[in-house]
C-alpha cells in the first residue's frame, strides 16, 4: 500500500510537470495540444544526446553519491529544456501560428496530432527503436518504511531526486506566475487576451514565453520519466492520456489544478494497478477522465466554465 | 504474362485497400465533415468492427474464442452494430461537452481498445491476434488475383452503397440540421436536447460505418492483430479526409485513394533506398512524410482537393446564369 | 499645437467590406473631454475600439500626439500613451486589485509603486481592497479599477466605452466626477456614452455619430440646446 503510494507520487510528479505545460498552452492558445507528449520525448532524447556526447568525449563522470547519474545529466537538463523550447517554438511558427491566424481552434488539434506523429517518428528515425538509459549503474532502493508496516516502502535515490526536483520546479513556477511581471502577464493573457493587449502586453511575446516555459517543463518531465524508466520514443505519448486527465481534473487552464491533478492521477494509476492489472494501467487515466467529465466537467479544482 | 497477372493482382489488392479506407473515411466524414464532431479514436471503432466480425464468422480453432462460423454478412452487420453501440456509449458520455473533451475521450477509448486487444487473450488472441478469418470467395475462386479482384468488386459495392446512403442522409432535412449545428454551435445550443440527439445519431451512424470498414479489412487479410489498429491508423484516415476535402463524400473517397497511394509509393521507395538494417527507421520516415503532407494541406489548401459542397454554393451556382 | 488625439476619415469594422465606422473623425486636446454620442448601432463603440487597435481599420488616420498609429499593434498603442477602458470584461478577474494595476504600470514602464499609490489616492475604495481578486469587486468598484488600470500607465489619451453602463445613476455620477478630475490633470478623454444628458454635462465638446459618420459636432452646451440632437437619434427610429 505504502509502496503503491510512493510509486504513484513519483510517476505523478512527472505527470504534473507535463500537465502544467499542457494546461499553460491550452489556456493561452485555446486548444488541446496532442503533440505535448512528444515534447517530453524530445527533452528525454536531447538529454540523452548530451550525456552520450559527454561520455563519448572520454570524460570520466562517475555517479554522484547514491544516484545512478553523474554531472553530465545535470548539464544535460538545461540543454534539453532549451532544445525542446526551440522545437516547440519552431512548430508554433511553422504550423500553429499560421492556423491560429485563420482562427479555427479545432483544426489546431488535428494539426497537433499530425505534428506529434511526425515528431515521434523523426525521433525514431534518428535514435532508432531500441530503448536507452541515461546510466547503466545499478541503484539500491532505500527502505524508508520497514516491510512490517503496511507492506513497507522502498524508494531509489533517483526517485527521490525526481520527486524533489519536480516539487521544487512547481514551487518555482508558482513564484514566477504570482510574483513576476512576465508571469502575471501570462496569466492575464490567458484570462483575457484582448484586455491584455489593450493593457500594453505584447501577447505574441507572451505566447512565445509560454511555449518556452511549457516545453522546458515538458523536457524536465521527459528526463525524469527516462531516468525512472526507459528513454524510448513512446515515452511522452504514453504519458499524454495521464497528462490530459490531470489537466481536466485540475480544471483546464488552472496551473495549480494541473499540478495537483498530476499527483492524483499518478496515485490513482498506481492504486488501481492491483485492481485492473498492470497490463491495463494505461486505462486508469482514461477511466479517470470519463468519471470527471461525467461528474464534474469543470474539474475538481476548477471553476465552472464560463 | 505472370508479371501482368501479378501486377493486376497487386492493383486489385491496392484498390481494395483504398476502398476499405474509403468506407472508414466516409464514416469519419459524417462525424467531422458534416457534424463537426472531433473523433481522434477512429482506429478503436475500426478495431471493434474487425474483431467482432472475426469472432462471429471464424470456424472453430483451438485456443481461439468463437467458432460460430456465421455467414460473413452476419459478421459485417454485427461489426457495424458493435461499433455503433460503442459510439452510442462514448457519444452519450461526451457529446454534450466541448469539442476538445470529445477529442481527448475518443483518444482514450482507442487506447483502451488497443489495451483490450493486446491483453484480453481469451477474447482477442492477445498479441498474436485472430487467425483464419474467412475470406469470402477464396475457396471457390482461388487465392491471388481472383480473390483480390472479387473482393475489390465487393468493396467497391460497399463503397457505392455507403456513399449513396450518406448522400441521401446529408441532403435530407436531417443532414441540413447537422450542418446547421456544425456552423453555429452557439445558436445550436439554444435548441438544447434535440441537438444532442442529432449529434448522437450522427456519431453512432459514423461509428457503425467505421466498424463495417474494420470488418472489410479483417476478411480481406484473413488475420488481425492489435498492431493493425494503432493511432497511426487514425492519423492516416484523418489525413485522407483532410486531403480529399472534409464535408464532401466524393472527396473522402478521393482522399483515401490519393493518400493510400502516397503511403504505398513512399513506403516502397524508402524500402528500396534504406539498407536492410535500417528498415524500421525508413518506416518512421514514411510517417513523418504523411505528417508533413497533412500539415501542408491544412496550411495551403485547408478545404482539401475537392472542397466542401455546400447547399449555399449549389444555390449560388444555380443562380449565376440568371445574373 | 498638435492635438493629443486626432482621428481623420476613419473606416473600420469587424468584417472586411462591412464597415461600421464609415469615415468618422474628431480631435481632442490635453485636458479636454470629448463625448461621442449617437443612437444604438451608430458605431460609437466600434469607433473607440478601432482607435484603440482592437477592431481592424480599413482606412483613415489616427494620430496620437502627432504620430500616426494606425497599423500599430494594440499593445504598442497602449505603450505610446493610449488608454482604453472596454465596456465589459475590463479587469483581470482572477488577479488581485493590486496586480491589475501593477501589471499595467510595469508593461508601460511607469514608476510602479508611485503610480499605484496615486491610483489608490484617487480611488480610495480600491486601496482598501488591494488584495481582493478583481472579479469579486462590486460593479462600481470594478469600473473604478478598469479606469485605474488604464490610468496607471499615465496615458496621454483615455478612451472609455460607456463607463456608466450598468451602474446606478449615483455610481455613474461618481465615475463621471473622477473623469473630470482626471481631465483636470491634463489627460485627454474620449467618452463614448449612451447617457446623453450626463455626458453633455461633463464634456466640453461632443460629436454625434449616425450610421458611422459624424452628423453633429460642437460645444457640449450648444449641442445640448440644439434641436437637431434629438433628430439625430430619432432619425434612426430610436429614442435617446
Amino acid at each position: 500500500m505504502l509502496q503503491l503510494i510512493a510509486d504513484g507520487l513519483v510517476v505523478g510528479s512527472t505527470v504534473s510537470l507535463g500537465a502544467i505545460g499542457l494546461t499553460l498552452t491550452y489556456s493561452l492558445l485555446r486548444f488541446a495540444n496532442f503533440g505535448h507528449g512528444e515534447l517530453l520525448t524530445t527533452g528525454a532524447y536531447a538529454a540523452l544526446a548530451v550525456v552520450t556526447a559527454i561520455t563519448a568525449w572520454g570524460v570520466d563522470a562517475p555517479p554522484i553519491g547514491p544516484f545512478s547519474f553523474g554531472w553530465p545529466l545535470l548539464v544535460a537538463l538545461p540543454v534539453a529544456a532549451g532544445a525542446t523550447a526551440l522545437v516547440a517554438l519552431a512548430i508554433d511558427a511553422l504550423l500553429f501560428a499560421r492556423l491560429r491566424a485563420r482562427g479555427s481552434a479545432i483544426v489546431l488539434i488535428i494539426a497537433s496530432f499530425g505534428a506529434a506523429l511526425a515528431l515521434r517518428n523523426l525521433l525514431l528515425f534518428v535514435f532508432g527503436p531500441l530503448p536507452e538509459y541515461y546510466s547503466r549503474e545499478i541503484q539500491i532502493a532505500v527502505a524508508l518504511v520497514p516491510r512490517g508496516v503496511m507492506g513497507g516502502m522502498r524508494v531509489t535515490p533517483d526517485q527521490m531526486v525526481v520527486l524533489g526536483l519536480a516539487l521544487a520546479a512547481m514551487v518555482a513556477l508558482h513564484v514566477f506566475l504570482t510574483r513576476t511581471v512576465l508571469g502575471k502577464a501570462m496569466r492575464a493573457t490567458a484570462m483575457n487576451p484582448d484586455l491584455a493587449r489593450i493593457t500594453g502586453i505584447d501577447t505574441a511575446a507572451v505566447i512565445r514565453a509560454t511555449w518556452i516555459l511549457g516545453a522546458a517543463l515538458a523536457a524536465l518531465a521527459g528526463v525524469f520519466a527516462g531516468l525512472t524508466g526507459q528513454v524510448r520514443t513512446t515515452l511522452g505519448f504514453e504519458l499524454l492520456l495521464p497528462m490530459f486527465a490531470a489537466a481536466i481534473l485540475g480544471g483546464v487552464g488552472s496551473i495549480h489544478g494541473a499540478a495537483l491533478g498530476g499527483l492524483v492521477v499518478g496515485l490513482a494509476e498506481s492504486l488501481l494497478t492491483p485492481v485492473l492489472g498492470a497490463e491495463y494501467r494505461a486505462a486508469s487515466a482514461f477511466l479517470a477522465i470519463i468519471a470527471i467529465l461525467l461528474v464534474r466537467p469543470a474539474g475538481l479544482f476548477g471553476r465552472v466554465a464560463r | 504474362m505472370t508479371d501482368l497477372a501479378g501486377l493486376a493482382s497487386y492493383a486489385a489488392f491496392f484498390l481494395a485497400f483504398a476502398g476499405i479506407f474509403a468506407v472508414i473515411v466516409l464514416g469519419l466524414n459524417l462525424h467531422w465533415g458534416f457534424t463537426g464532431l472531433f473523433n481522434v479514436g477512429v482506429a478503436g471503432f475500426v478495431a471493434i468492427g474487425a474483431y467482432v466480425s472475426a469472432i462471429l464468422t471464424t470456424p472453430d480453432h483451438p485456443g481461439q474464442l468463437g467458432g460460430f462460423a456465421l455467414p460473413v454478412v452476419v459478421g459485417w452487420l454485427g461489426a457495424a452494430a458493435a461499433a455503433g453501440l460503442a459510439g452510442l456509449i462514448v457519444g452519450a458520455a461526451t457529446l454534450r461537452l466541448r469539442h476538445d473533451y470529445l477529442a481527448i475521450a475518443t483518444f482514450g477509448i482507442a487506447i483502451v481498445i488497443q489495451l483490450v486487444a493486446l491483453n484480453a487473450q481469451w477474447l482477442t488472441g492477445g498479441p498474436f491476434g485472430l487467425h483464419f478469418v474467412p475470406k469470402p470467395f477464396e475457396a471457390s475462386l482461388g487465392a491471388g488475383l481472383p480473390f483480390n479482384a472479387a473482393y475489390l468488386a465487393l468493396v467497391v459495392g460497399v463503397v457505392l452503397l455507403v456513399h449513396a446512403g450518406l448522400e441521401r442522409l446529408v441532403r435530407s432535412p436531417w443532414g441540413r440540421v447537422l450542418r446547421a449545428i456544425r456552423e453555429d454551435e452557439v445558436a445550436a445550443e439554444s435548441l438544447g436536447k434535440r441537438i444532442f440527439a442529432f449529434r448522437l445519431q450522427a456519431f453512432v451512424i459514423g461509428s457503425a460505418i467505421m466498424g463495417l470498414g474494420g470488418a472489410l479489412y479483417a476478411h480481406f487479410i484473413g488475420y488481425i492483430a492489435p498492431e493493425d489498429f494503432l493511432p497511426i491508423l487514425t492519423f492516416q484516415l484523418w489525413t485522407m479526409l483532410i486531403v480529399g476535402g472534409a464535408g464532401n463524400n466524393r472527396g473522402a473517397i478521393l482522399g483515401a485513394v490519393v493518400v493510400w497511394a502516397v503511403w504505398a509509393i513512399s513506403g516502397g521507395a524508402l524500402r528500396a533506398i534504406m539498407p536492410p538494417d535500417a528498415q524500421t527507421r525508413g518506416a518512421a520516415l514514411q510517417v513523418v512524410l504523411i505528417g508533413i503532407l497533412l500539415a501542408a494541406m491544412l496550411i495551403l489548401r485547408p478545404r482539401g482537393l475537392l472542397g466542401e459542397e455546400t447547399a449555399i454554393s449549389r444555390h449560388a451556382a444555380a443562380r449565376e446564369p440568371e445574373g | 499645437m498638435t492635438a493629443a488625439l486626432a482621428v481623420h476619415d476613419l473606416v473600420a469594422g469587424y468584417e472586411p467590406g462591412l464597415p461600421i465606422v464609415r469615415g468618422a473623425g474628431f480631435a481632442v486636446e490635453a485636458g479636454e473631454i470629448l463625448a461621442v454620442l449617437g443612437p444604438n448601432g451608430a458605431g460609437k463603440s466600434t469607433l473607440g475600439k478601432a482607435v484603440a487597435g482592437i477592431v481592424p481599420v480599413a482606412s483613415g488616420s489616427v494620430r496620437l500626439a502627432g504620430r500616426e498609429i494606425v497599423g500599430d499593434p494594440a499593445h504598442r498603442m497602449a505603450r505610446l500613451g493610449l488608454g482604453f477602458v472596454p465596456q465589459t470584461d475590463n479587469v483581470f478577474a482572477e488577479l488581485p486589485v493590486e496586480d491589475n494595476l501593477d501589471l499595467a504600470a510595469a508593461v508601460a514602464g511607469a514608476p510602479r509603486a508611485r503610480r499605484i499609490a496615486e491610483m489608490f489616492a484617487l480611488f480610495p475604495d480600491l486601496g482598501r481592497q488591494r488584495r481582493l481578486d478583481a472579479g469579486r469587486l462590486s460593479g462600481g468598484q470594478r469600473q473604478m479599477l478598469a479606469v485605474a488600470r488604464a490610468l496607471v500607465a499615465a496615458p496621454r489619451v483615455l478612451i472609455l466605452d460607456e463607463p456608466s453602463a450598468g451602474l446606478s445613476p449615483k455610481l455613474a455620477q461618481l465615475v463621471f466626477d473622477k473623469l473630470a478630475e482626471i481631465a483636470r490633470a491634463g489627460v485627454a478623454i474620449v467618452l463614448v456614452e449612451q447617457n446623453v444628458r450626463a455626458a453633455l454635462a461633463l464634456a466640453g465638446r461632443a460629436i454625434v455619430l449616425v450610421e458611422g459618420r459624424v452628423r453633429l459636432s460642437g460645444a457640449a452646451a450648444a449641442l445640448a440646446a440644439d434641436p437637431r440632437l434629438g433628430d439625430a437619434f430619432v432619425g434612426r427610429g430610436e429614442a435617446a
